[in-house]
């Protein structure tokens, strides 16, 4: 059968899961702007966005939105919690102690998940129906441009965010050259407890919005956060435009790929793009501002 | 000085050997051990966490009718963590103890192949709750037995739902993990033996996708090409309810047939308005209260659905009624060594098994059947408005 006829449907899948890469990605992103710390509790914001909302819906009986809402601030508190906790007390250790101790924190995240929330799977209703849009021949569900749109969005905000405010600026600044950031009367480590708030925003919105489509559970974080991450390292580490566009690669390559292989070979392309972009180009399609490719 | 030493130990050795062939035989009263084998941390926490709770309620219930002739049950419930060597390492652990002639669990597949080699180097019976496989059953081992309804009747149950619908061709698009794999053969196997046309799908998905459309978009013209009658999803836990949603999502409207391991309510709250129409065969605890009135097993149902809406406050389902089955199954062997309790009398009283009705149905096993129970054990389910509903032919 000729392949090429599940290409359009494929490609409108491929773009919905290369959004939601794209919002994980953007989260990364965030903390490595301010502090060039690798948060590996990343996916962990997301699963905990899609899960505290069941809880306030199923368990406080909140309505949606607002439950959506306390989710979001309550993952937010978890961040700052998370800065506070872990990445704090161990500001005089290497980069590579806070990334091991990130790890940790995410493994502590996901069981205490499990135990509070318990661990059978846990759907949330789509935000504006479940009637698939029937566009020339291509079906798109109405939760897969709530994605979209929120990916451009944050985008939109985070780019404002870093170039237009003093805060964002100087949360870049004490990543980039802490001395100098230092020397200007940046409290560093506030920069650093602000994006892991930030960064568990994305992620808590992340979550909110993709459970709809899939379903979410006290370990469905590691994954995503995984592709998350292949997805910035691709774009190019570092800049929130590079996480957006790798995603959206990931996304797209990952899902057309299975027009021509088996489906059961989907998660090991990731991987195969992570190499190749690492291979011939290792500061990633945007390019970086933290690798310095002539070192390759 | 030398051989007064290895005289001691000798001696030693000797009454230790004395002491255990004295503790073979429980004393009268003494309690009869289990050991209780299961993944009561890691995914499946919350699914081990119901049995764990209906074994305690009906250890309760038979140590307070006075136990087994006088000899109160004891459970000795450890943690597996979903990890092929701790559930390996409790299963050693209990066969050392001499006062345990029966290992409950494991829960999942994955596992049940170490504990069933340990059992069998060691003669010890062990009961796992997961349904057998191919690969397993071809090893004929002796003191192994399973609980759930086995792949074979599964298949038989779903080819009779094919009938009865009057579907000719169906398309299969099963897990890749061996149970799904199997199921999806067998419902080949007995499907074209009835007439049907059973188309399996190359494409296959695993346990952990979250989401089915890419594979679904390949599958979907075939389903046009073939005028596929029914779409069989022959998968176990989150991806039925997905398939389900993927596949309207993409305006595919055939009708979806499933495995048992859709009639679970989390299934339902997954799939949501998707899953409405979804037929399958599953086992009698989906719906106590619809079962025939002169069903002989609709009391027991209905008996441990009140008790566990009672203490429990969530009803039943169909892991408690393995775990209730389970116990039970125990107790009636246990009942029928007469006080002559070791680990062959146990065996070979279960595997004698005959006629005992459980929350299952009616379990008989023999030499060369260990699974239990048999297809008339299951009953048709379709999902209206989100609830179990029986579906008579």
């Amino acid at each position: 059968m000729n392949p090429w006829i599940h290409i359009p449907q494929l490609l409108a899948a491929g773009i919905t899961m290369g959004a939601i890469y794209a919002l994980v990605a953007l989260g990364f992103v965030i903390i490595v702007r301010a502090s060039q710390i690798l948060n590996f509790a990343q996916g962990e914001f997301v699963m905990l966005g899609g899960v505290v909302t069941f809880f306030f819906i199923t368990g406080a009986g909140l309505p949606y939105p607002l439950a959506a809402l306390a989710a979001v601030l309550a993952v937010i508190v978890i961040g700052f919690l998370l800065h506070l906790l872990v990445v704090y007390p161990l500001r005089k250790a290497s980069v590579l102690i806070l990334i091991m101790a990130t790890v940790g924190a995410s493994i502590v995240i996901s069981n205490t998940s499990a135990l509070l929330f318990g661990t059978l799977p846990k759907a949330l209703p789509p935000f504006s129906g479940d009637l698939p849009l029937e566009l020339g021949g291509i079906r798109i569900v109405p939760q897969n441009l709530w994605v979209l749109g929120a990916t451009f969005l944050l985008f939109f905000v985070l780019y404002f965010l870093s170039h237009r405010t003093l805060v964002g600026k100087a949360m870049e600044a004490s990543s980039t050259d802490p001395l100098g950031a230092d020397l200007s009367g940046i409290a560093r480590n506030f920069m650093v407890f602000l994006a892991f708030g930030v960064s568990a925003g994305v992620g808590a919105i992340a979550g909110v919005l993709v459970t709809p489509i899939f379903y979410t559970s006290y370990n469905a974080g590691t994954l995503l956060g995984l592709k998350g991450f292949i997805a910035a390292v691709v774009g190019g580490w570092g800049k929130n435009s590079g996480a957006v566009l790798g995603g959206f690669v990931l996304g797209v390559v990952e899902s057309t790929s299975i027009a021509f292989i088996p489906a059961g070979y989907k998660d090991a392309v990731a991987f195969v793009v992570l190499l190749l972009i690492l291979y011939f180009r290792p500061k990633g399609i945007l390019g970086s501002p933290y690798i310095d490719s002539r070192r390759w | 000085m030398k051989l007064g030493k290895k005289c001691v130990v000798l001696a030693m050795c000797l009454s230790l050997l004395f002491l255990f062939s004295c503790s073979q035989k429980p004393k009268e009263g003494s309690p009869y051990t289990i050991g209780v084998n299961l993944e009561l941390t890691g995914p499946w926490a919350e699914v081990t966490k119901t049995v764990k709770q209906v074994l305690i309620m009906e250890v309760e219930k038979i140590n307070a009718m006075g136990g087994v002739d006088g000899h109160p049950l004891e459970l000795v419930i450890e943690d597996n963590g979903f990890d092929q060597g701790r559930a390996a390492a409790i299963m050693t652990k209990f066969t050392q103890n001499k006062k345990i002639p029966v290992v409950l669990g494991p829960w999942e597949d994955p596992l049940q192949g170490t504990t069933r080699a340990i059992a069998e180097r060691e003669g010890i019976t062990n009961i796992i709750f997961c349904p057998s496989n191919p690969m397993v059953r071809g090893l004929k081992q002796k003191w192994s037995f399973n609980i759930a309804q086995s792949d074979i009747i599964v298949s038989r149950k779903l080819a009779d739902l094919c009938l009865a619908r009057g579907y000719k061709t169906i398309l299969v698009f099963p897990g890749n993990w061996p149970l799904a794999l199997s199921l999806a053969d067998y419902f080949k196997q007995f499907g074209e033996e009835k007439g049907l046309k059973v188309i399996i799908a190359k494409e296959t998905h695993a346990p952990s996708d979250i989401d089915m459309t890419p594979q679904l978009i390949k599958l979907k013209p075939i389903i046009e090409k073939e005028k596929v009658d029914a779409f069989y999803a022959s998968t176990g836990g989150p991806p039925g309810p997905i398939i389900v949603k993927n596949m309207r999502a993409l305006g595919i409207k055939t009708p979806v047939i499933g495995t048992h391991a859709f009639g679970f309510g989390f299934v339902i709250a997954l799939g949501g308005a998707a899953m409405e129409g979804v037929e399958f065969g599953a086992g009698k605890p989906v719906v106590p209260y619809q079962l025939d009135e002169g069903d002989p097993v609709r009391p027991i149902v209905t008996d441990l659905d009140k008790r566990m809406k009672e203490r429990y406050g969530q009803g039943l389902d169909q892991i408690a009624g393995h775990a209730h089955d389970a116990i039970w199954l125990i107790y009636d062997a246990l009942k029928r060594c007469k006080g002559e309790v070791t680990r062959a009398a146990f065996r070979n009283a279960l595997e004698d098994t005959t006629e005992f009705v459980a929350c299952h149905g009616i379990y008989n096993y023999s030499p060369t059947d260990h699974d239990g129970l048999s297809k008339e054990d299951m009953v048709f389910i379709r999902i209206e408005d989100g609830k179990f509903k029986r579906l008579k032919f």
